[in-house]
């Protein structure tokens, strides 16, 4: 299929997502989309899908203009996407999923299950995508998850794929895997759309590369641009992609966790003997694909989630299964993962969110009532110390952009006495701009003395920060490396192998 | 071709929270230690109950007769309350990771069974009154059959993902114009069509504002259900007062099965019932089938568990939970109108929090109609002898047994919410982006 | 877009009559008092349908429309004598009649006849007030308490008991009495809280039955020694000694009812206010209410929160079932907040009317108290039922709780789809 884009223009409001975008995917050819987060690249995806309507511009199919109303008409037409979020319903079967909204039916509108499950079975053959037809979603790896969206598109006859950050999941060697059926297909002859912002994938595997920057275009490019120049294109300007920082000078142990069993919320241990240490003025970096415990082992750590066994230690004192609030006062500094749910009261102000955790904190209150002049005072200095980018202090947070949002929580965090930091994805959605400020402020504190954890699925993060880096999978450390293993080795351990197998 | 080369964690196998099993364990084992020091220990050892199996008051005059049943009251109610002391013991020290709830339904029914037989036992101050069991299953089908209804009404609405906590004003609804309707036409199906169209009529109001508009669709029930009744309240005083031949409050009459319904003990129960309760067991089924076996089902169930996947196949979410709500609720009305059928003319406030009781026999039932159905007949059952176990004579003030349904709803929530799983979007507004 | 191009419009020309229109729409999208106000508006024209169907002359006149010329006229000025009646009655009977108001300014008498109408809705709005607030405040922590109703009963019975039961001076029994009712509603609050915290119980299936359950608690306890009037098989309590009643404002000569549980209420709004914006706690109840993540994050404890949170709402629901009795009967019988006597149940409505602020509650209290009132009123004068006042109030709720719909049915613009500052979740939370 050839699928032409002219000029797509699309509005949120004031907000223009997409501006005059011109893109052509030809058969057999596999069109990265690279861009950052924000640029766009999702809302036009959804353009394509027919989830969004343009308010200008047109899609030009095999030569003829087409609209779509909705998604089912896209894939009526031969687009298939596969979702960064997947689109399967967790309690059903791989079945039910794979054929939801296009079902085969037998009398009075019941299901042909077994047609389904025959329909799977060849699909997966022919394309060599192995899965059980009757597994039930929730009880798949992720990796199979995502084989499943993969069938679902292809068993509707998907001439088009879109795969919307894909390997933002998947461990390097699944990525690898991922990349090799992608090959396939397009040898098959069918055109494929890749999403991405990681700069390394869109040259290994992309025959044209298209960056976009604030919803336009900046550039078709071959594969075999450079890394520094892909970057340039995407944010627009010379990027450093490493911060600047001297030798760590490490102290005394600060935490000390070991043989942590955590539980997840069904009841599996998914954190399975984790020892690890930090020590003062040093940054432990622990690397490792999403959903391979981290979000768990964090939540323990901030006393969010039960122990089950094991120790973590705060400077000599035992303080496994605090309460959150225990946990605080023990002096841990939490940049959460997900900042919006668990960092932030979106509907408060930013003077609010600045104390959210340090309520009763002299000077802020005294005997249950608060001193809102306090507040305000503090909220004034940080907004100053931390550049945050608000009409008022009174704002509330919701409208403040995700870098200056990110940052009240950093301020919030860091402007308080700490015996550690623990930061979990700490850029994650940020642009260029606000990556650089957080990784600065925290190479500060670390060299200022502070011990600090940073969770990261992101290589490039785990290396410009790391003084050693722990890797992690499937619930346990497969090594502690110092900052300058290769690539290779982490994306090895990462995907289970042992710190010395890896190194063999 | 190349298969994704998957360093492939086992694939998780189902884990159920095992802590909620104990609990429920522990009420079960309470319950059956209950049992048996209160009924069993209770009695006297030379009391016995009689156990009848005619229904009194029947027009049918039934052709069979199975004689009375002497039990020795004290031993009975100690062998019920040990089997509930084991089932609960088996479920604090196995922690099975099914059937928690049907193992609590068994004790509930053999606490309710063992409170029967103590109410009734002689010597003792009902004077050896019969326990007449078929009666008391036929006058508990009534309220069962309403819960029934009311739970059939929230699975539709739920398992779409819209929240029907109204169900009690759409009882209202379909009991108010249902009487006027069964009054001035004597005819139930006219009756039945008015209250599936009062209740159409509400689904479309809690669907209108829920979905258009993305109200909270609890606060949207509660204040429809405080609507409802004023407005039925205001109506009777204005409408129904003035022209008594308005609510004539005719029953609906029962239709016997032939043959069928001379089975003994059940024939009279499931066999020689009004026209509702056939209907509600075709609709039992119907909705059973459509939910689990047919693409309407699938999707259905699709557009409440994940709406946005849903969608991206082309799905049209808000018209699907539309079509839910308002059919859902038209069976919440056509349930007011049984009610009515099987109570008799309306009154202000007769419905009493049915509707809420029905809500959770839908949670007890997990968002199922088998289980909507067991649970309706567990509290339906509950609900009857709350009313009648005053006819034995029992020490216990009609107050306090009057409590007892709504006592079993709240241990009941307490229990179980968290170990059931609603449809992972039910009442959460959508929105397409 | 026809909307955008207007602002367009107005910002280029100004002082054309769209400039005007903009600015209305502008000051109304932004104001909840309007949207309040204009949801009172739709409230009083449905109850209007309500009357005009349900009313035969009405209705008659309707039918004959079309059997003279002066039909439709006669027709229209039937249902506007029928409503107007009515809604006159609710005026004059909950704010004043002008007549009357006339009467004691020529006279300079009956000035209590004058008053009463106001003195009856300051009566109904006194523990309407705290019951709402205690509702407001369990909202504001994203708790719906639906139970206040049950445990201002529970509040009555407790009060009633202290009060009738043991003889001592005002100074201490009136206290006295008061705080037996705030732990009576705190011993009902209780259950719900701790069922929610520990269980996962939904709230608002516990606290709906809870409130069936108290209604024969009460009639159960109102039938047992030694709380039963003695010598009586009603279900009635004994009444309360004068040194526990809250004595009326301006004596029990003036026959005016309201009270000195005013003050009380006015404490309440006080108490209420300093809660949610000044006390650390109350900063704890609104980050668990806006996003309960956040809170755990934030090292609050929530199971602690809800439970306390029921304390405080049912101990403030108790206050109100006691200072209703203290102030108006004195005694408890079985029909005590039962039907649409239940302020619990109007206090939902004022709460979300008010947007749980201190202050939207007392405007609210009082308006839906004059509802209440004032339909008394027009129940005795023209036999409509006073159960529209209830109608009138849930359609008022139904449109604040649905911005957007009003400011459609205005066309007035809509700024964004805000909802009531609320997230009632599924059954899970």
């Amino acid at each position: 299929m050839r699928i032409e884009l002219r000029g797509i223009t699309k509005r949120f409001g004031s907000f223009t997502a997409n501006d005059r975008i011109d893109l052509v995917v030809e058969p057999g050819e596999i069109h990265c989309l690279l861009g950052e987060n924000g640029a766009g690249k999702s809302t036009l995806m959804n353009v394509i899908f027919g989830q969004l309507q343009p308010e200008e511009g047109e899609i030009v199919i095999d030569g003829e203009t087409i609209k779509f109303a909705n998604s089912g008409e896209a894939v009526r037409r031969g687009i298939g996407m596969v979702h960064q979020h997947f689109m399967l319903v967790p309690v059903f079967s791989v079945a039910e999923n794979v054929v939801l909204g296009f079902e085969p039916t037998k009398s009075f509108d019941r299901l042909d299950r077994k047609k389904a499950a025959d329909e799977i079975r060849r699909v997966s053959k022919e394309y060599g995508l192995e899965v059980n037809p009757d597994a039930v979603i929730e009880e798949l790896p992720v990796g199979l998850q995502q084989r499943v969206e993969i069938l679902k598109a292809l068993s509707q006859d998907a001439e088009l794929l879109i795969l919307d950050e894909p390997t933002a999941v998947l461990t390097p060697q699944e990525i690898e895997a991922l990349m090799a059926i992608m090959r396939s297909l397009a040898k098959a002859g069918k055109s494929i759309l890749f999403i991405t912002h990681k700069l390394k994938e869109v040259r290994a595997v992309g025959d044209v590369i298209t960056v976009i920057r604030q919803g336009r275009v900046v550039g078709s490019v071959p594969p075999t641009t450079s890394e520094a120049e892909l970057a340039t294109m995407m944010v627009g300007r010379d990027v450093k992609l490493t911060v600047t920082k001297e030798a760590a000078a490490p102290g005394d142990e600060v935490l000390e966790i070991r043989d942590l069993v955590v539980r997840d919320d069904r009841g599996l241990a998914v954190v399975n003997g984790v020892t690890l240490n930090v020590r003062a003025g040093e940054i432990m970096a622990l690397a490792g694909v999403q959903g391979n415990g981290q979000t768990e082992l964090v939540e323990a750590l901030a006393g969010m989630r039960r122990i089950e066994s094991g120790t973590i230690t705060v400077r000599g004192r035992d303080v496994t299964n605090n309460k959150p609030r225990e946990m605080l006062d023990e002096g841990l500094g939490h940049i959460p993962e997900d900042r919006q749910r668990n960092g932030l009261v979106l509907s408060m102000s930013v003077a609010d969110n600045l104390v959210l955790n340090t309520p009763r904190r002299a000077p802020f209150a005294r005997r249950g009532t608060r001193n809102l002049d306090a507040v305000e005072q503090n909220a004034r200095q940080q907004v100053k110390d931390f550049d945050i980018r608000t009409t008022s202090t009174r704002e509330l947070v919701s409208s403040l952009s995700g870098g200056n949002q990110q940052k009240v929580i950093v301020a919030r965090e860091l402007s308080r006495p700490l015996a550690f930091l623990v930061a979990s994805q700490p850029t994650r959605g940020l642009d260029v701009g606000s990556i650089e400020y957080v990784h600065r402020q925290i190479v500060n504190q670390r060299n200022e003395g502070l011990g600090v954890l940073i969770v990261s699925s992101e290589l490039d993060e785990v290396f410009a920060l790391g003084d050693r880096i722990a890797v992690m999978h499937e619930g346990r450390i497969t090594g502690v490396v110092d900052a300058t293993t290769s690539r290779e080795t982490i994306g090895l351990m990462m995907a289970g192998a042992s710190s010395q197998s890896a190194h063999d | 071709m190349t298969d994704l080369a998957t360093p492939t964690p086992s694939a998780a196998p189902k884990v159920i929270p095992v802590g909620r099993t104990r609990v429920i364990g522990y009420i079960t084992a309470g319950l059956g230690l209950f049992v048996l020091l209160a009924f069993g220990l209770g009695s006297s050892g030379n009391a016995h109950s009689v156990l009848t199996f005619t229904p009194v008051n029947t027009s049918t005059n039934a052709p069979w007769s199975i004689g009375a049943l002497t039990v020795l009251t004290r031993y009975w109610n100690m062998a019920a309350g040990l089997i509930a002391i084991a089932i609960g013991v088996h479920m604090i020290v196995r922690r099975p990771a099914k059937g928690a709830m049907v193992r609590f339904g068994v004790a509930a029914i053999l606490f309710l069974f063992a409170l029967l037989l103590w109410a009734g036992r002689d010597p003792g101050p009902s004077q050896g009154l019969h326990v007449n069991l078929t009666s008391i299953l036929i006058g508990s089908s009534a309220l069962a059959m309403v819960l029934i209804y009311g739970a059939l009404s929230g699975i539709m609405c739920e398992r779409a993902g819209v929240v029907n906590i109204a169900i009690e004003g759409q009882f209202i609804g379909g009991a108010f114009f249902g009487s006027v309707i069964a009054s001035t036409t004597n005819n139930f199906l006219l009756a039945t069509l008015a209250g599936a169209v009062a209740g159409a009529l509400l689904g479309l109001v809690l669907a209108f504002l829920s979905l258009r508009y993305l109200s909270d669709q609890i606060i949207v029930g509660v204040v429809l259900v405080t609507m409802m009744s004023s407005l039925s309240s205001y109506l009777n005083l204005q409408v129904l007062s003035p022209y008594p031949n308005l609510n004539t409050g005719n029953l609906a009459s029962n239709i016997a099965i032939p043959l069928l319904y001379k089975i003994p003990i059940i024939g009279p129960v499931f066999f020689n019932q009004s026209g509702f309760f056939y209907f509600m067991i075709v609709l039992v089924s119907l909705i059973s089938f459509g939910l689990f076996k047919t693409r309407w089902g699938l999707r259905v169930r699709a557009v409440g568990e994940h709406p946005k996947a849903a969608e991206s196949v082309g799905i049209n979410v808000i018209r699907t939970r539309y079509i839910n709500v308002v059919l859902g609720v038209a069976i919440a009305g056509v349930g007011g109108v049984a009610f009515m059928a099987s109570q008799g003319a309306f009154q202000v406030g007769y419905t009493s929090g049915l509707g809420y009781v029905a809500l959770a026999a839908l949670i007890f039932g997990r968002w199922r109609p088998s289980g909507a159905v067991s649970a309706g007949v567990l509290f339906g059952i509950s609900a009857y002898l709350a009313l009648n176990l005053q006819t034995y004579n029992i020490p216990i003030s009609t107050e306090i047994l009057g409590m007892f349904p709504y006592l079993i709803t709240i241990a009941v929530v307490a229990g179980l919410v968290g170990r059931v799983r609603p449809p992972a979007a039910d009442g959460q507004p959508y929105k397409r982006d | 877009m026809t909307e955008n191009m207007a602002d367009v419009l107005a910002q280029a020309d100004p002082g054309s009559p769209v400039e005007r229109r903009s600015l209305w729409t502008r000051f109304s999208s932004k104001s909840p008092v309007v949207l309040a106000l204009l949801a009172l508006v739709l409230g009083f024209l449905i109850g209007a349908l309500v009357i005009i169907f349900s009313t035969n002359t009405v209705l008659d006149a309707w039918r004959g429309i079309f059997s003279s010329w002066g039909a439709p006229g006669h027709a229209l000025k039937v249902t506007f004598d029928n409503v107007g009646a009515a809604y006159r009655a609710m005026f004059t009977g909950s704010v004043f009649d002008p007549s009357q108001f006339w009467h004691s300014i020529a006279t300079g008498k009956q000035w209590d006849n004058t008053l009463t109408p106001l003195s009856e809705t300051l009566t109904y709005a006194t523990p309407l007030i705290i019951a709402s607030i205690a509702v407001g405040i369990a909202f504001q922590t994203g708790i719906f308490n639906i139970g206040a109703n049950g445990q201002a009963i529970m509040g009555g019975i407790a009060g009633a008991s202290i009060g009738s039961m043991i003889n001592m001076p005002a100074i201490v029994h009136i206290p006295l009495t008061l705080a037996a009712g705030i732990v009576g509603g705190m011993v009902a609050g209780s259950i719900p809280g701790f069922l929610k915290a520990y269980t996962g119980a939904h709230e608002v299936i516990v606290t709906l039955m809870l409130n069936y359950v108290i209604a024969f608690f009460l009639v159960f306890v109102l039938l047992s020694t030694p709380f039963q009037l003695p010598g009586q098989s009603n279900d009635i309590s004994r009444t309360m000694h004068s040194s526990a009643q809250l004595a009326p404002l301006f004596g029990a000569a003036s026959g005016l009812r309201v009270s000195y549980g005013i003050f009380i209420a006015a404490a309440v709004v006080y108490f209420a206010w300093w809660f949610l914006e000044r006390s650390s706690l109350g900063f704890d109840f609104r980050i668990t209410g806006n996003n309960p993540n956040a809170a755990r994050a934030s090292g609050i404890n929530a199971r602690r929160v809800i439970v306390v949170v029921f304390l405080i709402s049912g101990g403030l629901a108790g206050l109100a079932g006691v200072v209703q009795v203290s102030s108006t009967t004195h005694y408890v019988d079985g029909n005590f907040l039962i039907g649409s006597a239940g302020i619990g149940f109007t206090a939902i409505t004022v709460a979300l009317l008010g947007r749980n602020r201190p202050m939207g509650i007392v405007w609210g209290s009082l308006l839906f108290a004059a509802l209440g009132v004032g339909g008394r009123n027009m129940q005795a004068a023209t036999g409509i039922p006073l159960d529209l006042a209830t109608i009138i109030q849930s359609v008022v709720v139904l449109f604040v709780a649905t911005p957007v719909l009003v400011k459609e049915i205005f066309r007035l613009r809509s700024s964004s789809a805000q909802g009531i500052q609320l997230a009632t979740k599924g059954w899970g939370s």
